[in-house]
Order: structure tokens, then sequence, then C-alpha cells
């Protein structure tokens, strides 16, 4: 992995963004909207490395590990590639064609969150400063 | 002959002669089918000199060699001639059930010249070819006559339809097949109707298709027909129709609002998206022969102003053309106009955007009430356009509706008063719903040098910008950045020569994406037994692109036609394009220069002509131009 130094930091770090999403008005909606229980998928970088978002229920379940329900979506790739997405560094259409990011599943809900992805990275990068990863920050 | 049957009908309704015309093998190797193939028959037979709205007019109905496969995306057809609302070269693509029908009905095409003395029907059961009184038929809308020719021929048969907007020669009047897939721009319903010709009805028992290498075809197919419809894209498409991602274009500036004079409206982005149609409206899902994406929706709204009974909902550019370009984000409006538009048989976008271009005219003294006859034009007012302005232009009602029924160039160069300004489009073709300012600059070079004129399935930039390709066999693996112009003149050139491969093969824009290069071969050779390789492919497409830039250089145009309007090149006032510029001319100069296109007349060299294996056309070019 080029910016991790482990398969736990990347997990800690996105659980930490989802947390305060929720917070945001416009994206603890948009979170809503999208309703469905979705893997995100980082084994490739370590059996431990992915978390759950259940939007379904309320309130919102975020949590480490492959869910016990079947993800009504599942988005797999690599923890590098999530730290560029949640950074907006990363062109989704891009990385999906290119198999950088397998999706199983409906992402009808998940296309409603794309045009948010420039706020979530707001939110990620204030994540990583008060984590002390500044370095981590993709400018 | 594989693929292909070497077959294209002929018919003169002036006399009413029926023939059968077998091209030559190297048309079907050198243009490929489609859009190509209809280019080569017009370059051999078609009159530049004829109005297209005239008897010598020849219309042009072509398939591609997969026509009729049990191949997703496969099953479109294409229609071409000299457009009566550009008057110059131009073809539309429809998909649909036609298509397969005409295929086992043994033929590659239709060829349409004269004009009937009486409202005709052509009907085609394999061998037997008949022109039939349509009088009974006229004057009715696409979806009774639709629904009338299905009770008269069978449920097993297929059928191409106009109506009023067809005979009343709205220069943007459509084509339908079975009531709901349109052959929607560049205004070949008028010249249908021009010939008197209501309507063609097609059925063939001929199934069993002569393919090269079927074994290998039928694993290739099985293979793609798999892909296809796993695709995230095709998942997408299915669920929510081709507005799935409206709400995301919304963000990016590519929707554009009232008459692309704003980038952005966020209101409207949830109200008009694909998955608000999906929950509010949607009875059922539509597709076209064979197709396992099945993006088309049908709809019912039960009540309200703009009730409809259940039948074709809208598409996105229908969506965008009766929403938020008129100012409204009232989905049943657009269903509503969607529907009577189906029923009139008339393009969505350019009626929407001459509808639009109307209202901005209007909203700053251009057009006044005198001119509109009393009627005010305000954005978001969908009653005036459903109950009042469609009509009106479907019939060529007062002098309001026979001006809009020209299309907003003409209607500006009539109108003057500086309107001329307010409209929005590339060799008098509408510009579709995709704001090259938000959707990506290389869109507006594709536009500009599209032979139809403004259009977004012509090539596919507008997948390439957004990241929807890769194609490293072709050195296509730039990641594109779509609000600058880098990389946009390179890509280009795969646009053209991809796009025009596309629609000669009577592709779909979308089930395309998901096949690589090496599939399209396979398909060439596995079908049609082209043995091709990937250049040879290539150069098939670029061929096709260079010879509608011959037949648009016999219409008259050159290279300062490869523009797109002023307003386009403005930089956006709002959303997320907010002041960037579109520096169109470097990236148009850098094009021609890497095609081999003259800087003045817009065409290729007599080098490049030749190096296509295109010294006859070249020949040809040079006596017609001396003569």
């Amino acid at each position: 992995m080029e910016y991790w130094k482990d398969e736990t930091e990347p997990i800690k770090a996105f659980l930490e963004l989802f947390r305060r999403a929720q917070d945001d008005p416009e994206l603890a909606q948009g979170l809503r909207k999208v309703n469905q229980l979705i893997w995100f998928d980082y084994t490739e970088d370590g059996s431990n490395c992915s978390f759950h978002v259940d939007s379904r229920k309320d309130p919102m379940v975020i949590a480490q590990g492959k869910p016990s329900d079947e993800p009504d979506l599942i988005m797999s790739l690599s923890a590098d590639d999530a730290h560029r997405s949640w950074s907006n560094k990363l062109n989704p259409v891009m990385a999906i064609t290119r198999r950088k990011i397998r999706v199983k599943g409906s992402a009808t809900g998940l296309l409603k969150l794309v045009p948010k992805l420039k706020k979530v990275a707001i939110i990620y990068n204030q994540v990583l400063k008060d984590m002390g990863w500044e370095d981590k920050i993709l400018n | 002959m594989w693929g292909n049957t070497g077959r294209i009908i002929d018919i003169d309704l002036t006399t009413g002669a029926v023939d059968i015309f077998s091209p030559p093998e190297s048309y079907y190797r050198k243009y490929i089918g489609g859009s190509g193939l209809a280019a080569k028959l017009f370059w051999e037979r078609g009159d530049f000199s004829a109005d297209p709205l005239s008897p010598e007019a020849l219309l042009i109905f072509t398939l591609g060699p997969f026509a009729g496969l049990r191949l997703s995306g496969a099953s479109r057809g294409c229609a071409a001639g000299c457009s009566p609302l550009t008057g110059h070269w131009g073809d539309s693509s429809c998909g649909g059930y036609f298509a397969p029908e005409l295929r086992y009905a043994g033929y590659d095409g239709i060829m349409i010249k004269g004009k009937s003395d009486r409202p005709t029907l052509i009907t085609i059961f394999d061998e037997e070819i008949q022109l039939k009184s349509a009088k009974e038929y006229w004057g009715k809308d696409i979806l009774e006559t639709t629904a009338s020719l299905r009770k008269e021929y069978g449920r097993d048969s297929r059928m191409l339809a106009i109506g009023p907007a067809g005979e009343n020669l709205v220069r943007y009047a459509s084509i339908l097949n079975e009531g709901h897939h349109a052959f929607g721009r560049a205004g070949f319903g008028a010249v249908m109707g021009s010939k008197n010709l209501k309507a063609i009805v097609v059925r063939g028992t001929r199934r069993e298709l002569m393919l090269r290498d079927a074994y290998s075809f039928n694993n290739l197919r099985r293979e793609l027909n798999k892909k296809i419809k796993e695709a995230l894209p095709s998942t997408v498409l299915h669920e929510n129709g081709t507005a799935a991602n409206l709400e995301g274009g919304v963000h990016t500036g590519d929707v554009p609002v009232r008459n692309f004079q704003s980038n952005f409206w966020e209101e409207m982005a949830e109200a008009l998206t694909g998955s608000t149609l999906t929950e509010k409206y949607l009875t059922n899902h539509g597709q076209c022969a064979f197709c396992g994406v099945a993006c088309k929706r049908v709809v019912e709204i039960k009540e309200g102003s703009f009730a409809v009974p259940k039948g074709p909902g809208p598409e996105y550019e229908t969506i965008v053309g009766f929403g938020s370009l008129l100012g409204s984000m009232d989905l049943a409006a657009t269903c509503k106009a969607g529907r009577l538009c189906n029923e009139f048989g008339m393009d969505t976008i350019t009626a929407g955007c001459t509808i639009a271009w109307a209202t901005e005219a209007f909203k700053k003294g251009a057009l006044t009430l005198d001119d509109t006859e009393g009627m005010s034009l305000e954005w978001g007012d969908m009653h005036t356009v459903i109950d009042s302005l469609l009509p009106m232009i479907a019939y060529r009602r007062g002098n309001l509706g026979r001006l809009l029924a020209d299309g907003s160039v003409a209607a500006s160069l009539i109108l003057g008063k500086g309107s001329e300004k307010y409209v929005v489009h590339s060799k008098g073709l509408e510009v579709p719903m995709h704001d090259p300012r938000g959707g990506g600059h290389g869109l507006a070079l594709a536009y500009a040098i599209s032979h139809r004129g403004a259009c977004h399935v012509a090539y596919p930039m507008l997948f390439m910008e957004m990241g929807a390709c890769y194609y490293p066999e072709i050195d296509f693996e730039y990641e594109l950045e779509p609000m600058t112009e880098e990389y946009k003149a390179e890509t280009g050139c795969i646009a053209v020569a991809l796009g025009s491969i596309e629609n000669s093969a009577c592709y779909c824009q979308f089930a395309d994406r998901e096949i690589s290069v090496p599939e399209w071969v396979g398909l060439f050779n596995t079908v049609a037994g082209y043995n091709w390789d990937v250049d040879d492919m290539m150069r098939a497409g670029r061929r096709v692109f260079y010879l509608h830039r011959l037949l648009n250089h016999r219409y008259g145009l050159s290279a300062s036609d490869d523009c797109v309007s002023e307003r386009l090149l403005q930089p956006a006032v709002d959303g997320a394009p907010e002041g960037i510029e579109i520096r169109f001319t470097g990236m148009k100069d850098k094009f021609y220069q890497l095609m081999g296109l003259d800087p003045d007349k817009g065409i290729p060299s007599k080098q490049v002509l030749v190096e296509h294996d295109m010294a006859e056309e070249f020949g040809k070019l040079e006596s017609t131009l001396k003569s």
C-alpha cells in the first residue's frame, strides 16, 4: 500500500469519515436516501480491511468488516484507491471502466452520492488532519 | 455474402417501380453498413441539387451487419439523406424492432425516391413488396396508426410510421418504430411526408442468417450478452433509464437550464432524475430486440393536468428538453410532452430547443405578442407548451406554429432582431441536452465536426471524457479532465473512427461501451467475414468519417461550418463550469491537422483519401467540382 502502514489505518480513517458525515445534514440526508447495506471491500489489502454502512437503519450502522446480512451493494477496490476516492482524486467512472473499482449490486443509490464527493473530501481531509495524518492529504 | 444479404430495396414512389439493387461487396467492406453504407449509396446515386422535400430527394434506410442477431445492442437501423432541417447530409439512428425484421425479410436497406400521388404505405413481406393506399391512416397520429397497422397486418409485423408533423412537413418530424423507438433527429419524418409515404410495414421469415463463422460468433455473442447485461452502467440504465445520472450531470454543469443560459439548478436535479421517474411513474421496462439492458421506460400518470395513459416514457433528452431547458422541473409535464411528440412525430430535442429559443426571444422582446398572436411565453409554463405550442407546430397552425415548425435556426433568421444570438446549434441542428461547458470541452469539438450537426451520439466523446472508455489496443488510455482541451483533439481522432464504426454497425451507444476493440473486430470477422485486424477496422471508421465530409462538401459546407453557437463558447455563469472558457479554436485546429483536413475546405487531402482506399471518391469529387 502506498498510503497506509497496515490494514487497520484506512479502516480507522474511513469509519471516522462516515461518522462525521452523519453530522453534516446534507450528507446525512444523502446517505439516508441511498437506503442500502453497502460493503466497502478492500480485502485485497488484508482480510480485515473492509467496513460496511447500513443506511436502511436508523440510526445508521457504520462498522468494520463484512456485514452479516447480504449486502445490496459491494464495492471492491484497493485501500489506496479508496483513499484517492474519498479525497475526490479518483474519477469513479474511469475507475470502474478500468476495473479499479468492481461493483456488485445496484449502484443507483450511490449515484446520488457522487455529486457530494467534493464535500466528502473536505471532511475526509479534516479527519486525516485530526488523526495526525496530514502527510496523507492529497492535494 | 455473410451477415449482410447484399440486397437493397429500390422504390420510386412516382412511378410505383420496385426493384432490388445489389451493391458491390466493396461498399460493405469499405463502409461497414448503416451510416457508412447510406453515405456511399447517396454518394453514388443521390441528387445533391434536390430540395430535401422534393420528389427527387433520396431517403435511405440501412442496416448494419449485425441486425437480426440475438445480440444486445445490435438491433438499430439508420435513416439518411439530405436533412430538411439543416439542408445538408444527415442521418439518424433508431432502435426497436424494425431493423431485425427487415433483415429477416432478406434486405440490408431501402432506398426511396419520388412522390406518390396519394397517401401510401409500403409493405414488405419477404419477396412481396407492395405499395398500398394509406388514405385511411393519413391524418392519424403515430400511436393510432401503429395500432391500426398492427391490427391489419398482425402483431408479428413491424412498422415505421410518421404522424401529423411529418405530413405537415415540420422540418424536425420524426419516424417512429412501434410507436416508441424514434429516428428522431434531422427531420426524415418530413421527407416521408413530402413523398406521401405514411408508413412502412415489414415481416420476414428468414430468421436463419448466413454468418461467416457461426460457431465462433455464438461463443462471442454469449460472452458479450452476459458482459453487457451484468455491466454496472447496464444495471443503472435498466433501473432508471437514460436519465439515471441526470442528478450527477446537474452537479457537473452538463444539464442545460433555460435555453443554455444557466448550468445549475439544484432543486431540479432530484425532481427530474431517472430514479424519480422510476419511483413515480414507471410501470414497465421496455427494450429493443434481443437487448438484455432494457433501458426503455413505460410510464403511466393516472391523474393531474399532465395525466398520460400507459405507454412509452421519456428518455433523458426529452426529460431535459421539456424540463430544465424550458425552466420547468415538472416531471409529469415531460412525460406528457414526450407522449405528444410521439403522437405527432416530432424530435423532442429540436422541439424543446425551438420552444426554448422562442421563450428567450419573447422574454427579451425579440418575439412580441403580435408575433405570438397574444400568447405569453414564460419559463416553466408547461401548459402553454403542451396545450398550445406543440399542436400548433405539428399542424403548422398560425404564424407562430409555422415559424417554429422550421426549427430555431430558420425561425431566428426570419425573426431577426438579435434572436439569432439565442439559437444554440451546430450546422443547423439544435444542440442536445449536454452542455459542453459542463459535460466536457471535447464535446464542443464533437458537436462542431459532426456531419449532421450538433450530435452527442455521432462520436462517443461524451463517454470518453467522463471516463467510460478504455481502449489500450488503439492507444486510448488518456485520463481526460472534462473541463480542459488537453488531449481532446487526439481523442477526437479516435472518437470519429469509433463513432463511425458504431453508427455504421448500427450499434447501441450504451451496449457498445462494454465491447472491447478486439471483440469488435471479432464480431465483424465472424459475422461478415471482413477478415479485419484492428487497423483495418479503425481505417474503415475513418473512411466513413471522411465520406461524410465529402458529402457535406458537395452540399457547400466548409471548415467554417465546423463550429458551435457563440453561447456555448462563452464561460458559464454558474455551476461547476462557472467562468471556464472552452478553447475551441485550438482543439479544432489540432484535430484538423491530425486528421489531414484542409483548413479551409474541411475535407481530407488527396493523400489521406488515397491512404484510406478512397481514390475513386476523390476522382468523383474532382470531376464533379470541375463540371
